[in-house]
């Protein structure tokens, strides 16, 4: 019942645009991962859907009603902060049952003394105390119902955060980085444990990150935002097999997927010197480019290495390795074919490939690079965005 | 690295310190618990003298220290409650909001630390003349909060900066309202500061003496430091009498302040390092 | 607002309980701050404005009631009067004095207490001692140790074999102010050594050692490494110590009521003797505002030089 619609939604500080009219559906019991760079505004959607920021336009609905003007406590939503934003002052049991003090709330809570009792005996009624001891009990978390915040570690505040979260049972779920400040090892097993709770809770789940890691593994939708657009809405699969343009081509993946400058012509592409037969998808994808030059997008291991030279095979030198463990990285420069580079600055005309084992290749050894196209992808190389055959096709 | 010479030499001169700031306290008890005979003698009397103490039950007698004391202990009370009931609010909107005016409240509260007590002693006295507030300990309270919350609403500011926002955001998100917020979540975890700024005020109106002297006539309503003031100059109390009042005066606010001076402390300089 | 939003915020002031209690206008901020501004204008800024007018007045404590407006005669009086003249130099080498004893005592006590050695926290505590104790009783116990025949102070000046026999420190004119002076500091200089040594955390510990290293001897590394974090610490201080200066009126009091022959007058106690002591309040409120100037135009000249010099380095 909790499915999350935004209509036009759009937010701007002053003459700064935050988030330009944003339309979104996410169904009920959706994993729904916002990705993107600090500063693209998944932070601030984040906070709109949980009433902390209002709207400058558009409707936010959540299960059929519509919310965006409501108060957040109004919005059957909980919400779990980077920093856990735990009451110091107030013991785990306390923290936890918190959110189910304040809908008995009164105001003569306030007065001393009686508010404390009040408090009390609403925190030890069977109904609270039965919700609280077993969201605990769900987090592990039963030893330290009586501890102060303080003294538990950054874990152990994290998993108290969900559960305040939890006890409410909301049917939403906002997480803004809820992981990110905790060390590696202890954020893969949260990641582990997030994913079971949204498994067993159910509910719709919204997950800030700039991890693409935690977004590909966690989600079951990928919102991947940009300057206050979203680039591409869609499985994480499709994200990554089938990126909608270069900037989510180049965000997704590690190391990102290369882009070969090329043109297309009669069924084959030609990159640099090289002519290469396209696979029939991407040979009609290719024809909707006609004479302009395309992208041709590939991931690392799509891409091998081969002694000497060959047809269809593009010529280069190693640049670079880097050894991973299981698998080397290795820094090719192209001898005639140029590439495309981003923001974060790939060297023009270098493409990264990803081997299995130790990579015995040093730098300044001439290579041949072999191309599986069954994955490959192509862009408009002035647009950006990826080229697909027809819109019968791709509907 | 430090030889024990160096180090040795700093010893002696944080002895020395020590003894200069706690000297004069310590010879106000030795004063009264000396003997009149001893007390004009040609060599002082260095160490108190314990069977003086009897001079402690007279001073009860013959003094209406009690009274004074009493009467100070209830404008230092009244002065303290009713600067922090008023401080709360503006400090909180001081850090939290943004507000027109909001300069101007700053630069109000700041400006107050200029003005000399003395100064407005007259108007006051023409406007509690007006709303029938002389001669009475409730408006001295309120004559004594003017100066002290401006003071203690800059201290929690300060303390409410340093709450994280994303607390009262899940505050809001429980269900709090704006004012459940305040009560509920600031100020329990500011509560050191909030101790702190009590501390201040409470010996603002424990020291207080211009509008004690002034704006309180009756005999009964006498502050210590008034009371305590009266004898200097005067010559028919016998010194040790005085000293005995002062120390009954000062004691228990030397005591009071070690008790809670690591608050006090914090608070203050928490106003003052930042700026 | 849009139609659709007011059409929102009416839904929410609808629904039963969050919607009403949450919602906030752009008025809270000022239901915030309105009792303490209500209060502040009826205790402190009244008394001020009607004080600004008695300046203008010829007013006796007497008969309030006969006040005649005389124009600027009160302040004209003050401008051409030698005495008051000298109120304003003895106001300023109290203040100054003041400042630099406080300060430089203060720093001393800060250093000494800023390494660790044992007992440093009850050292700490009891070195603040002083600035607990009221200042009537500072006052009454001063006055006793200064007694002339019978104080501690003469008893060990005479131990110390100096001549000078037994001086009456509160009633030589050329004693008085020293001796309240050295009060004053008594009861002060603990509140400059706390947030002294509460400057001193912010010394960063790697440019202490890089000056050492740089064979900087102890002078130097208080220069370059101490000095600079603390300094504007020692400005706000400045600033502080000169606004009570100017302000202090309990313990000068209680000691001297400004006398002998008024050696001891300062600014707010030449305030008080003439409204309360000659009884002319005109005059008073005159002394009055010429203190708040002074005081105002220290804070401006505070806040231009901080400014300058952090503006200077980069700081803003």
């Amino acid at each position: 019942m909790a499915s999350i619609t935004l209509n036009h939604v759009a937010k701007h500080f002053g003459n700064k645009v935050a988030i330009s009219d944003i339309d979104m559906k996410v169904e009920d019991g959706e994993f729904l991962v916002l990705l993107g760079p600090s500063g693209c505004g998944k932070s601030t959607l984040l906070r709109m859907l949980a009433g902390l920021e209002t709207a400058t336009s558009g409707e936010i609905h959540v299960g059929g009603r519509r919310v965006d003007q409501l108060p957040p406590s109004a919005r059957d939503m909980a919400f779990v902060f980077q920093s856990y934003a735990l009451y110091p002052h107030m013991s785990v049991r306390r923290n936890i049952a918190f959110p189910l003090i304040m809908r008995q709330f009164k105001w003569w809570f306030h007065i001393p003394l009686l508010g404390g009792l009040a408090k009390r005996r609403i925190e030890r009624s069977p109904a609270v105390s039965e919700l609280v001891e077993k969201t605990a009990r769900t987090l592990s978390l039963t030893e330290m119902l009586d501890r102060y915040p303080r003294t538990l570690s950054g874990g152990q505040r994290q998993r108290v955060a969900l559960g305040r979260a939890m006890v409410r049972q909301p049917e939403v779920f906002l997480m803004d980085e809820p992981l990110s400040n905790l060390d590696a090892k202890l954020r893969s097993a949260m990641r582990a444990e997030i994913t079971r709770l949204h498994q067993r809770v159910g509910g719709t789940f919204v997950y800030v990150t700039h991890d693409q890691v935690e977004a590909m593994t966690m989600g079951t939708r990928i919102a991947l935002m940009r300057d206050g657009v979203i680039q591409q809405f869609g499985t994480p699969r499709e994200i990554y097999t089938s990126p909608a343009n270069t900037y989510v081509a180049r965000f997704i993946g590690t190391p990102p997927m290369n882009l070969i400058e090329g043109r297309v012509d009669a069924g084959m592409i030609k990159l640099g010197e090289a002519n290469l037969p396209l696979p029939q998808a991407l040979a009609a994808a290719g024809r909707e480019a006609g004479r302009d030059p395309v992208l041709l997008g590939i991931r690392p291991n799509a891409l091998t290495l081969a002694a000497s030279g060959g047809q269809g095979q593009l010529a280069g030198t190693v640049s670079l390795v880097e050894h991973v463990g299981a698998e080397s990285v290795v820094a090719v420069k192209l001898s005639h074919a140029a590439t495309a580079h981003d923001e974060e600055g790939a060297v023009a005309g270098e493409i990264m490939i990803t081997t299995q084992g130790y990579s015995e290749l040093k730098a300044g050894d001439p290579v041949s690079v072999v191309l599986d196209l069954s994955e490959a992808v192509l862009f408009s190389r002035s647009t950006g965005e990826q080229l697909r055959a027809g819109l019968a096709l791709a509907a | 690295m430090r030889s024990p010479a160096s180090h040795a030499v700093r010893m002696a001169l944080i002895m020395v310190l020590l003894s200069a700031a706690l000297f004069p306290i310590y010879w106000m008890v030795v004063t009264s618990l000396t003997s009149s005979a001893n007390l004009f003698a040609d060599r002082p009397q260095m160490l108190p003298d314990p069977s003086q103490a009897f001079n402690y039950a007279e001073t009860f007698a013959k003094t209406s220290v009690l009274l004074w004391l009493r009467n100070s202990a209830i404008v230092a009370v009244g002065t303290m409650v009713l600067s922090i009931l008023l401080a709360i609010l503006p400090a909180y909107a001081l850090s939290r909001f943004k507000f027109r005016g909001k300069g101007l409240l700053g630069f109000v509260l700041f400006a107050t630390q200029m003005l000399p007590e003395a100064m407005l002693v007259v108007p006051l006295y023409a406007i509690f003349a007006k709303l029938l507030l002389l001669d009475t300990l409730g408006g001295l309270i309120l004559a004594n909060a003017a100066f002290t919350v401006p003071v203690i609403t800059w201290i929690l500011k300060g303390a409410i900066d340093g709450v994280p926002i994303e607390i009262e955001e899940a505050a809001r998100i429980d269900g709090c309202s704006r004012i459940d917020i305040v009560l509920g979540i600031v100020l329990p975890v500011v509560a050191p500061t909030l101790a702190a700024a009590s501390v201040i005020a409470f010996f603002h109106g424990w020291n207080e003496y211009v509008f004690a002297q002034t704006l309180v006539l009756s005999q009964e309503l006498r502050t210590a430091s008034v009371g305590l003031a009266s004898f200097v100059g005067e010559l028919s109390t016998p010194i040790h009498t005085v000293m005995a009042i002062g120390v009954m005066y000062t004691l228990p606010a030397v005591a009071f302040y070690l008790m809670v001076q690591r608050y006090v402390v914090a608070g203050m300089t928490a106003g003052s390092v930042k700026g | 607002m849009t139609d659709a939003a007011k059409l929102g915020t009416a839904m929410a002031g609808r629904s039963p309980r969050s919607g009403g209690r949450d919602r906030e206008s752009r008025w809270t901020p000022y239901l915030f701050i309105a009792p303490v501004a209500l209060y502040l204008a009826v205790f402190q800024g009244y008394p001020l404005l009607s004080e600004f007018v008695l300046s203008f007045t010829q007013t006796s404590l007497l008969a309030p009631q006969d006040a005649r407006y005389v124009g600027l005669r009160n302040y004209r009086d003050l401008a051409t009067s030698s005495d008051f003249a000298s109120v304003l130099w003895i106001t300023a080498l109290y203040t100054v004095a003041c400042v630099v004893c406080a300060i430089a005592l203060g720093l001393g006590a800060a250093l000494l207490l800023d390494r660790p050695f044992r007992g440093r926290g009850l050292a700490r505590a009891l070195v603040t001692v002083p600035w607990a104790a009221p200042p009537v009783a500072v006052a009454t116990i001063f006055a006793w140790m200064l007694n002339a025949q019978y104080g501690i102070f003469n008893h060990v000046l005479k131990l110390m074999d100096f001549e000078i026999g037994y001086e009456s420190w509160l009633d030589n004119p050329k004693l008085a102010m020293p001796a309240i002076l050295f009060t004053t500091v008594w009861q002060i200089f603990p509140f400059a050594s706390v947030v002294l040594l509460a400057a001193l955390q912010g010394v960063s510990e790697e440019v202490r050692e890089a000056a050492t290293m740089d064979g900087a001897d102890r002078l130097s590394v208080f220069k370059v490494a101490v000095w600079p974090t603390i300094q504007p610490t020692v400005a706000l201080l400045a600033l502080f110590v000169t606004i009570w200066s100017l302000r202090r009126f309990d313990l000068i009091w209680v000691m001297t009521q400004g006398g002998p022959i008024g050696a001891t007058k300062t600014l707010v106690i030449e305030l008080y003797t003439r409204g309360f002591v000659t009884r002319e309040l005109g005059e008073a409120a005159a002394v009055g505002m010429i203190g708040l100037t002074i005081a105002l135009v220290v804070t401006f000249v505070y806040f231009w030089y901080t400014q300058r010099t952090e503006r200077a380095q980069g700081r803003r």
